[in-house]
């Protein structure tokens, strides 16, 4: 039976193996977008796909900023920059118009519907009747210190209205400006170049990833080469992106490394022989590689978070052969079969408790999660099935003798727990716990602020703060989507909202803003520009100004009538691009997007679209964050849902009072330890709830393994548990040194945890001593 | 340092003295003062469009140029740009981070000031005539500059102990002469209401 068992084990293991290695052989992708991690909003789905879009143009965004105290030295730099990084094919370089040819294309498009086109401010002041203000401004341009006319547009736009629609087209908060080709800055005594472009491939994809950081580190060590002053900043989803794939690769082999090192070394000096490592390292090998097949089967790619965290499996994967193997501590000689049946209720129990631990997870609709939940329940079941069906197959060992200081170690614990002379000292370290856990209560605080935990490189963000500051815009990441079902209607809700944003502009609640209607007013608002034009500045001011100035005739209008289109502006550069990533394909909708820059005040912002038909404000960041809090408060009631769930499956076998022995040190060690990490100043976050519901299911099997334990193997069944806590100390607590702020928290809960664990598992103890005395 | 100084020189090289060794220049804690002249051709226009006016020159601190005729407009300059003002309402504001164009005017009139030719011929072909008493100098832009950053045919200066006489003429020919009088290199500051003017356009 228990050959064919092992035998049919076999087929299975094999069969996982040979879809590991076909995947393999094909080559391994993992994913690195931790949003791609959290959950989606189902509410809205066509708002969510206009989302996606945005979010994908926006995290294909570069720029890099080269500057130099010699203009001519910071051109060429921006010259080799532009050239090497056009010359991979991996960047479309954002061309600029250069020379008055391009100019021209623009100036041809706009100059015959001018008589519609008023900047934003212009506009404004012709209707709060200040026209004058207009005369006077084109005055002091003719006559000026600075002449700023020439008689061919005087002629055609006396008061010189276009250039000013023009000026505002820019981004009001960038100080660029366009020196002879190049977006250029001076700042400082320094000449700043901005080179802006967008990303051909998938940001998240690590060989675009890594080939990008190759080109634009080989292209600023040419311009070192050339100009050792030079300063190049840079700044873009896609290098954070390749900074957070790096530092979570490095963790994922450093720490891989670590806690494998640490395992082996901790079983080899506990049992001083080969054996148990060699069954144990058969178990933890079979349970990573069913985890990982089963993953890919189930998810086609996996996250490289859900990877690492599944790595640290090996934390619980090994408990099993552990508490198998330190059976050979026991007194007394037994056969592999006497020391299976001896842990396989523990082992049940603890893979049940674990089991019903981890698929909370798949509750969550976090994919990311998901895929560590499949990943850790497949692989924990295949550990499990290989210690019971192969492991006493293989085990050759007798029993071990040189266990006595260890147990006589865990024999004190048990000592601590019951020896009737200690029950002050443990009541003492009880109100001592119970201590923490207030002051823990009175100063715990929750975190969901995404934008926090993304735990982005300091270096990168101190670096596009700078080029930020120096250039003037932020790279900014919150927006309106405004919905409608034409071209016109949406330009008209746009300019409802835009007319609404100005003043919050003016007051300062954000920086500026871009949307389709900036460059293309809706035709109703061409026609009323129009109107008010004639009305309040030409039928009253024009013959008197051109009197002052001398000028004989003018030729006004050339399209009285027509309006300038959406969809004629689209086809001219460099209009193409920057409509584009502000126009969104939606099915047979029209989707436009309004950029904001530099939001200081959200709420007002967001409250700015009330009442406009269509209109969306989007904070992605904010959004998941809300989402984080959501789910986390759903955790965390999650993990009282499985904790009130394991007491009937417990009280099956220890009815009820032992069910609640068993549980009270998993139930104390999981209200303890936030509290004891907010003494420490860390904050309650998802991941951290997360961790706690892995805490739990690994306390929960420390105690069943002290409850299942009689007098005499008491030590052995401690030793066991101390070794599936030191083997989860260093998998999961290595992740405590983790730089992603996520993978910490994880670390550091199931550090505190796995460690509390232990040390309150006697507790669950059967009291035969003090029956019996 | 030097830079706000050649700021100051953006008014057409009000005070720039060519001639190496008669440069006596406006020293920091010296004021220039004096009226102005300036004649502006147009084509298309019926007449040229003139304006009358004073200016002061301040190192360091920038450049107010007074329109009076035909009405009164104030521009001041300073290491921050260009501001002008009419009827104490600011009509325009460019500031030099966004116009390097504007900066670069100043470097290449700076280059005119302190007599490096070197750094001059980069940008344009420099003509000298006359001696320390009476000197000119021409300007000519070299033959492929990019007529949008460049868009001069000719900028020639005249003068003697101070700067006389600046015409500029443009690449649609249109053009401005500026001819300038009673100039006095006083020293002291300027005056409360003209710092006040400073401040304001350096902000």
């Amino acid at each position: 039976m228990s050959r064919t068992m092992a035998a049919a084990w076999l087929v299975v293991v094999v069969l996982l193996g040979v879809h590991l290695a076909w995947r393999v052989e094909r080559g391994l992708t993992f994913g690195t977008d931790l949003m791609a991690l959290l959950p989606r909003d189902e509410a809205d789905p066509a708002l969510q796909r206009v989302n996606d879009q945005v979010a994908q143009s926006l995290s294909r965004r570069v720029a890099i900023l080269v500057g130099d105290r010699d203009r001519d030295r910071a051109r060429q730099a921006a010259t080799i920059m532009t050239r090497d990084l056009a010359g991979s094919s991996l960047v479309e370089i954002t061309a600029l118009p250069s020379g008055p040819k391009r100019f021209a294309a623009l100036g041809a498009l706009y100059f015959p519907y001018r008589s519609g086109l008023l900047s934003e401010d212009d506009r404004q002041r012709l209707l709060d009747g200040h026209a004058e203000t207009l005369e006077t401004r084109a005055l002091s341009q003719v006559f000026g210190l600075i002449g700023m006319a020439d008689v061919r547009l005087l002629r055609r736009d006396p008061f010189m209205l276009l250039p000013a629609f023009f000026a505002a087209l820019t981004l009001p908060s960038s100080r660029l400006g366009i020196d002879d080709g190049m977006l250029s800055v001076t700042d400082a005594g320094m000449t700043w170049i901005l080179i802006s472009g967008r990303l051909r491939g998938d940001p998240y994809a690590l060989d675009v990833q890594a080939r990008l950081n190759t080109v634009f580190e080989a292209a600023t060590r040419a311009i070192r080469a050339g100009d050792p002053d030079v300063q190049v900043l840079h700044a873009g989803a896609v290098f954070f992106a390749a900074a957070g794939a790096k530092s979570a690769m490095a963790d994922m082999s450093t720490l891989g490394v670590a806690s494998s090192l640490g395992t082996v070394a901790l079983i080899l000096l506990v049992f001083r022989a080969l054996t148990p490592l060699v069954l144990t390292v058969l178990a933890i090998g079979v349970g990573m590689g069913a985890g990982l097949s089963v993953s890919l089967l189930l998810f086609g790619e996996l996250h490289i978070m859900a990877m690492l965290l599944g790595l640290s499996l090996i934390g619980i994967a090994v408990d099993y052969s552990l508490y198998y193997c330190v059976e050979m501590f026991a007194p007394g000689q037994r056969t592999p079969n006497q020391r299976l049946v001896r842990v396989m209720p523990g082992i049940t129990l603890g893979l049940i408790t674990t089991t019903v631990g981890y698929a909370t997870f798949l509750l969550a609709p976090f994919p990311g999660l998901r895929q560590v939940a499949a990943f850790s329940v497949v692989g924990l079941i295949a550990s499990f099935a290989t210690v019971v069906f192969w492991l006493p197959l293989l085990d050759r060992r007798g029993p071990v003798r040189h266990g006595r200081v260890l147990l006589a170690a865990t024999a004190l614990l048990w000592r601590f727990w019951e020896a009737p002379a200690l029950r002050p000292v443990r009541i003492a370290v009880l109100v001592v716990l119970a201590g923490i856990g207030l002051a823990g209560a009175g100063r715990i605080s929750a975190l969901d602020d995404v934008r926090r935990m993304q735990s982005l490189s300091p270096d990168l963000v101190a670096e596009q703060a700078r080029l930020q500051q120096i250039a003037g815009f932020t790279i900014g990441t919150q927006f309106f989507v405004v919905r409608a079902a034409d071209t016109e209607t949406a330009l008209r809700r746009e300019e409802t909202l835009l007319d609404r944003l100005r003043p919050l502009r003016l007051a300062g609640a954000l920086g500026g803003y871009r949307a389709p209607a900036s460059f293309v007013p809706s035709a109703q608002r061409q026609r009323q520009n129009r109107t008010l034009r004639q009305v309040r500045l030409e039928t009253p001011l024009l013959a008197g100004y051109l009197a002052q100035i001398g000028l004989p005739a003018v030729e006004l209008d050339t399209a009285p009538d027509g309006v300038l289109t959406l969809a004629a502006a689209e086809k001219i550069e460099p209009l193409d691009e920057i409509l584009g990533e502000l126009t969104v394909a939606d099915g047979d909708q029209v989707a436009h997007i309004v950029m904001l820059d530099n939001v200081s005040r959200a709420d007002a912002v967001r409250s700015a679209a009330t009442g406009i038909d269509g209109v969306n404000f989007v904070d992605p960041a904010a959004d998941f964050s809300r989402l984080l809090g959501r789910y986390r408060r759903r955790v965390v009631a999650l993990l009282m849902v499985s904790a009130v769930l394991m007491l009937p499956l417990l009280a099956l076998r220890y009815r009820l009072a032992g069910a609640i022995r068993v549980m009270l040190p998993a139930v104390l060690t999981i209200v303890l330890v936030p509290m004891a990490k907010a003494l420490l100043g860390d904050p309650f976050t998802f991941f951290d709830a997360m961790a706690l519901v892995l805490v739990l299911s690994v306390a929960v099997d420390y105690a069943v393994f002290c409850a299942e334990a009689d007098a005499a193997y008491k030590p052995v069944a401690l030793l066991g548990v101390w070794m599936a806590m030191a083997s989860t100390v260093l998998s999961f607590g290595l992740l405590e040194r983790s730089q992603v702020a996520a993978v910490h928290a994880v670390g550091s809960t199931m550090l505190l945890g796995v460690v509390l664990a232990f040390l309150l598992a006697p507790m669950a103890g059967r009291r035969k001593q003090r029956e019996d005395g | 340092m030097r830079r706000r100084r050649l700021l100051l020189v953006l008014a057409a090289g009000t005070f720039a003295t060519a001639a190496r060794a008669q440069y006596r220049g406006v020293a920091p804690g010296q004021v220039l003062r004096g009226n102005f002249m300036q004649e502006r051709r147009i084509k298309g226009f019926d007449r040229p469009l003139i304006s009358t006016g004073d200016f002061v020159l301040a190192p360091g601190q920038g450049l107010i140029w007074r329109t009076e005729k035909p009405f009164a407009i104030v521009t001041v300059i300073t290491a921050k740009g260009l501001v002008q003002e009419v009827g104490g309402t600011e009509t325009t504001r460019l500031a030099t981070a966004r116009l390097p164009f504007l900066g670069r005017l100043y470097d290449l009139l700076g280059a005119a000031l302190s007599g490096d030719w070197h750094k001059l011929g980069s940008q344009f072909q420099v003509t000298q005539q006359g001696d320390a008493t009476q000197w000119e100098l021409t300007l000519v832009p070299h033959a492929g500059a990019d007529p949008v950053a460049m868009p001069f045919r000719s900028i020639t200066l005249r003068g003697g102990t101070f700067l006389d006489e600046v015409r500029i003429v443009r690449l649609d020919d249109d053009s401005d002469h500026l001819v300038f009088s009673g100039q006095t290199l006083g020293t002291g500051e300027p005056s409360a209401a003209e710092a006040a003017l400073l401040r304001e356009a350096g902000k």
